[in-house]
């Protein structure tokens, strides 16, 4: 019985450093997420902020030996992921948490034919109920083709990666994640290497799955108009912070964080007015971040507490979370 | 064969761009990239160019640059052919004609340092004497708003939207006329494309240059083109002022991609025409259906329209579409009396 | 347009930097090498390798025995402190003899690969540039022909028609080497070509030459630098199967091949004249390899 009230996944101030020469890149830098039962959360933010760090933190796919995570927690379900042993890890891989990549041509198996690798999701993911029998998986595969509306799913079955298109690719991945129920969907820029009509498609795909299913999703995007159509609640992330989190409609028309509201002037409309100057500066190094609050370099108001003290999310409306030092009211 | 008007700076006639890929019963089988194209771009305008994948809009660019010899038709520059490969071109068309490629990432070398990357077109076109080269690289760095220390750092170290900015000042650095730009952004972020985007007009406004400007992104085609062109399959679908393109589209393809954009604000909402639900897959270039190419997914379908290529019809003055819903200014068809049906439906 | 200060700063810059990214790039490929600690031990195998081959003369205990030097009082004797690893037949200490072995071994290698690997890179370097026109067809069936041939017996056949001498065992190796790198570098210049780097240089007017060895060819070196590391190993092995045979260096100077061959006859009694030899030789391949893995981990581009 889907609530949606229940949290079912909270991230809360999760820091992960890299090891490289010279010592960590400290990519996160205190993350706080959290996703309901059925909701859409949109993440938005530019390349390198951390974004992707974060998702394969919820599945710890992070390569192993290279990645430190200092502090923080991820709750699914009220358990710490971090603590998780690998038992009940393959449980929330193959059961609970699906993640549809951004490059459907790399996440798919270029030597097998469709019907093996959405064949492997479906039995590695049921490895937990009794066997099932060899037709059903070929039958729950087709009906996981039928569902993301590939024409002829018999033949399309035996089909290679390679003969299909990009549209396609996308949607079979999109398959495999849905081919047995899930909790959670996480779409790592699902339309990005796609045509924009074809990328509309997948997106309305999306959302019609997540609907009737009352799945919950985190859409990773770097395009705000995507992420207005398709999401409940937005959060704006920088340099491995949460900078600012709150509904499409309350974040577009009043955002706060100077990030957030750099990041909207320099959207190019379609009704035209030229394009803002975009944000000064570039992302900092993670090898030696700022003190403080990690945007402030770029940021236009200055004040000495900024490089002090890492700004914290609060609540400055109802729903409408912050992380500025200089916004407190 | 034309001539080129005066304010004409490139002049495309009748290009077409055929791959041979293979054989097979009934003869040689192409893939027709650029199917007959005709376009021109006047001096200090930045003429952009729309479409999908497919549609052959990066193969305009390339053939305009050099990197492939057209089948048939011919490109002028400044009134003088140069519908050939790079080798086959005089230096001059080279200095002239540049272009910026879309991944920052394969488009520089990443084993050479930036130093190295400008060296080359400063050896090449200019005479100047190496001692001077370093000097004029950090001038050209400051255009493009980078500090001189970037000289000896190497790709590979450098962020997407500072690699991008490389590639603009390699493009400057032969001082040319004309710049290809084949989806110059659209592997970066919002902000980065917003900080390039701007620096890309100003440099236009001070070197006098023109601009090719190749998206499939159209909310930034409206605030950067003079004209815009959109392609699909291979041809020319319909040619208009920015302004025009988007507050009058009138070719069904047009009008589809435009309903298909992700918009945030009120007024951009109020200014897409209505929804027009994509239909199916891209066809190939391979199988081009007959007539005209667009019916399989034109919600105005018409029965000319999978029989006969519609010619481009001149609308108003420089709007120009390629569609049968407009043959009204055309001999007498048979079907007038459902356009003008067709014609209010749309609107 | 340009601050009149800039210049002379962007010249003052030009002599600092340089050497301080070189410092930083030093460190970097020193962190992605010493990452397996078996790396390291490659690194240092190699090193000692090296380093008591150019100092036989005065390092090893008894450099006289690797020449013309008998004492029948001492023959046969077990591994011992006086004989690390015993003494052979003619009564020489073995362990010198493995140490000055290493020489010929070694410079066989070195002048091995630093004849075939040139030819080799440039003949795949072309091929790769030209790949799909008649240059690619000529060199690349070329290469086949040599590769199609087993490469011992073709270092054989030639080494046995010519005089048995370390030289002419050399030709014979090198003869059958060039083609791996060809091939090697082939792969790798095709697919560079297509990069857009080589295009931009091409479209803005650059000569083929300038396209072939500052476009393409540093961005195909790296696993030629890696292969050379590891073949140096297997050169080494080739050496000593011929050698083995009685083809290359004769005696009295000492090859490891001839020593196993020379030692095989008194097994299992007299072990460590045969033994010993043979473990130079594990030595030296494994320490090549590790080297090897260590370079292949440096070169790997790893994404910052």
């Amino acid at each position: 019985m889907k609530n949606k009230e229940n949290i079912l996944l909270d991230i809360k101030d999760l820091h992960v450093w890299y090891r490289v020469y010279g010592g960590y890149l400290k990519v996160l830098n205190g993350v706080h997420l959290m996703v309901r039962e059925g909701e859409r959360v949109g993440l938005v933010g530019e390349a390198g902020c951390g974004k992707t760090t974060t998702m394969k933190s919820i599945l710890q796919i992070l390569p192993p030996g290279d990645f430190h995570i200092p502090q923080g927690q991820i709750f699914y379900k009220g358990q710490d992921v971090l603590k998780m042993s690998f038992k009940e890890l393959q449980r929330l891989r193959s059961r609970e948490v699906a993640m549809i990549f951004q490059d459907p041509t790399t996440a798919l198996n270029p030597v097998f034919i469709i019907g093996t690798q959405i064949g492997d999701v479906i039995k590695y993911s049921s490895a937990f109920e009794e066997n099932e029998h060899k037709e059903t998986i070929k039958e729950q595969s087709i009906k996981a083709l039928k569902e993301v509306y590939l024409p002829d799913p018999e033949r399309m079955r035996i089909n290679y990666p390679f003969q299909l298109s990009g549209g396609m690719r996308q949607r079979v991945c999109i398959a495999m994640a849905i081919s047995s129920p899930r909790n959670l969907l996480i779409a790592d820029e699902p339309g990005t290497s796609l045509d924009v009509t074809i990328q509309d498609q997948i997106m309305r795909l999306l959302n019609e799955i997540v609907e009737k299913r009352k799945t919950s999703i985190i859409l990773i995007t770097h395009s705000l108009g995507v992420a207005k159509e398709m999401t409940d609640r937005i959060y704006v992330m920088y340099a491995g912070t949460i900078v600012e989190t709150a509904t499409p409609e309350v974040l577009f028309k009043n955002p706060v964080h100077p990030y957030t509201k750099g990041l909207l002037a320099s959207v190019p409309k379609i009704s035209g007015g030229g394009i803002a100057k975009g944000i000064p500066g570039k992302l900092p190094s993670y090898l030696n971040p700022p003190s403080g609050c990690r945007f402030q370099p770029r940021c236009e108001q200055e004040s000495p507490i900024c490089s002090e003290k890492p700004p914290q999310l609060f609540e400055i409306e109802k729903d409408h979370l912050v992380a500025c030092n200089l916004t407190q009211r | 064969m034309k001539q080129a008007t005066n304010n004409e700076i490139l002049k495309i006639e009748k290009l077409k761009k055929y791959f041979h890929i293979g054989k097979d019963k009934k003869g040689p089988i192409y893939v027709r990239a650029v199917d007959g194209v005709d376009l021109n771009i006047k001096y200090g305008e930045t003429l952009g160019l729309v479409g999908e994948s497919g549609s052959g809009k990066s193969t305009i660019a390339y053939t305009v640059v050099g990197m492939y010899r057209p089948t048939s038709g011919q490109i002028l520059f400044k009134g003088k052919n140069i519908g050939m490969e790079a080798s086959r071109r005089s230096l001059s068309s080279k200095k002239e004609i540049q272009i910026v490629f879309q991944d920052p990432g394969s488009s520089l070398n990443p084993r050479q340092t930036i130093e190295q990357i400008l060296a080359l077109p400063f050896r090449i076109h200019t005479h100047m004497p190496k001692r001077q080269f370093r000097e004029k690289m950090v001038e050209l760095l400051e255009k493009v708003e980078l500090s001189p220390d970037y000289l000896y750092k190497s790709p590979p170290s450098i962020g997407g939207g500072e690699k991008q900015m490389v590639a603009v000042a390699r493009a400057m650095a032969s001082n040319p006329s004309l710049i290809v730009l084949d989806e110059p952004t659209s592997a970066l972020d919002v902000s980065v494309q917003a900080k390039i985007i701007n620096k890309l007009m100003d440099l236009q406004k001070e070197m006098h240059l023109t601009y090719l400007f190749i998206t499939h992104d159209l909310s930034l085609m409206r605030n950067v083109a003079n004209r815009i062109a959109i392609m699909y399959l291979g041809k020319i679908c319909e040619v208009a002022e920015a302004v025009t393109f988007f507050e009058k589209p009138l070719h069904p393809y047009t009008q589809m991609l435009i309903s298909s954009v992700p918009v945030i604000t009120e007024e951009e909402k109020k200014l897409k025409p209505k929804k027009v639900i994509s239909i199916g897959e891209i066809p190939s270039p391979v199988n081009i259906p007959p007539g005209c190419s667009f019916h399989l997914r034109c919600p105005y379908k018409m029965s000319i329209c999978s029989k006969v290529d519609p010619e481009m019809i001149e609308v108003s003055s420089g709007h120009i579409v390629r569609c049968h819903l407009f043959a009204k200014l055309e001999n007498k068809k048979q079907e007038r009396s459902d356009w003008c049906e067709e014609e209010s439906a749309i609107y | 347009m340009i601050n009149s200060n800039l210049p002379n700063n962007s010249i003052a810059i030009s002599l600092v930097k340089p050497k301080s990214i070189f410092w930083l790039n030093l460190g970097k490929n020193w962190y992605r090498f010493s990452r397996n600690t078996l790396s390291i031990v490659g690194l240092v195998i190699v090193a000692g390798l090296i380093i008591s081959a150019i100092f036989a003369p005065w390092i090893t205990p008894y450099p006289e025995h690797a020449g013309p030097f008998v004492d029948f009082d001492n023959t046969g004797q077990s591994p011992s402190l006086q004989h690390l690893c015993g003494t052979d037949n003619m009564g020489r200490d073995i362990f010198s003899r493995i140490i000055f072995a290493f020489r010929g071994a070694l410079i066989m290698a070195v002048v091995v690969l630093a004849i075939a690997v040139p030819p080799g890179v440039l003949l795949g370097l072309t091929a790769g540039y030209f790949q799909n026109t008649w240059i690619d067809a000529v060199i690349m069936r070329i290469t086949d022909i040599f590769l199609s041939v087993p490469p011992l017996i073709l270092a054989l056949a030639i080494a046995a028609m010519l005089k048995p001498t370390l030289m002419n065992a050399m030709i014979a190796v090198t003869v059958m080497w060039w083609p791996w790198y060809t091939r090697l570098v082939y792969g790798m210049a095709s697919s560079v070509s297509n990069e857009y780097f080589v295009i931009a240089a091409d479209l803005t007017g650059a000569s083929k030459f300038h396209i072939l060895f500052r476009e393409i060819l540093p961005n195909c070196l790296s696993p030629v630098f890696t292969k050379m590391a590891l073949d140096v190993g297997w050169v080494i092995l080739i050496g000593a199967s011929l050698s083995f045979v009685g083809l290359g260096e004769q005696p009295p100077i000492p090859a490891l091949g001839q020593m196993v061959s020379d030692g095989s006859r008194y097994m299992p009694t007299f072990w460590w004249m045969t033994i010993f030899p043979a473990l130079a030789i594990v030595l030296a391949i494994l320490g090549f390899n590790l080297l090897g893995d260590g370079l292949r981990d440096m070169f790997e581009k790893g994404v910052e």
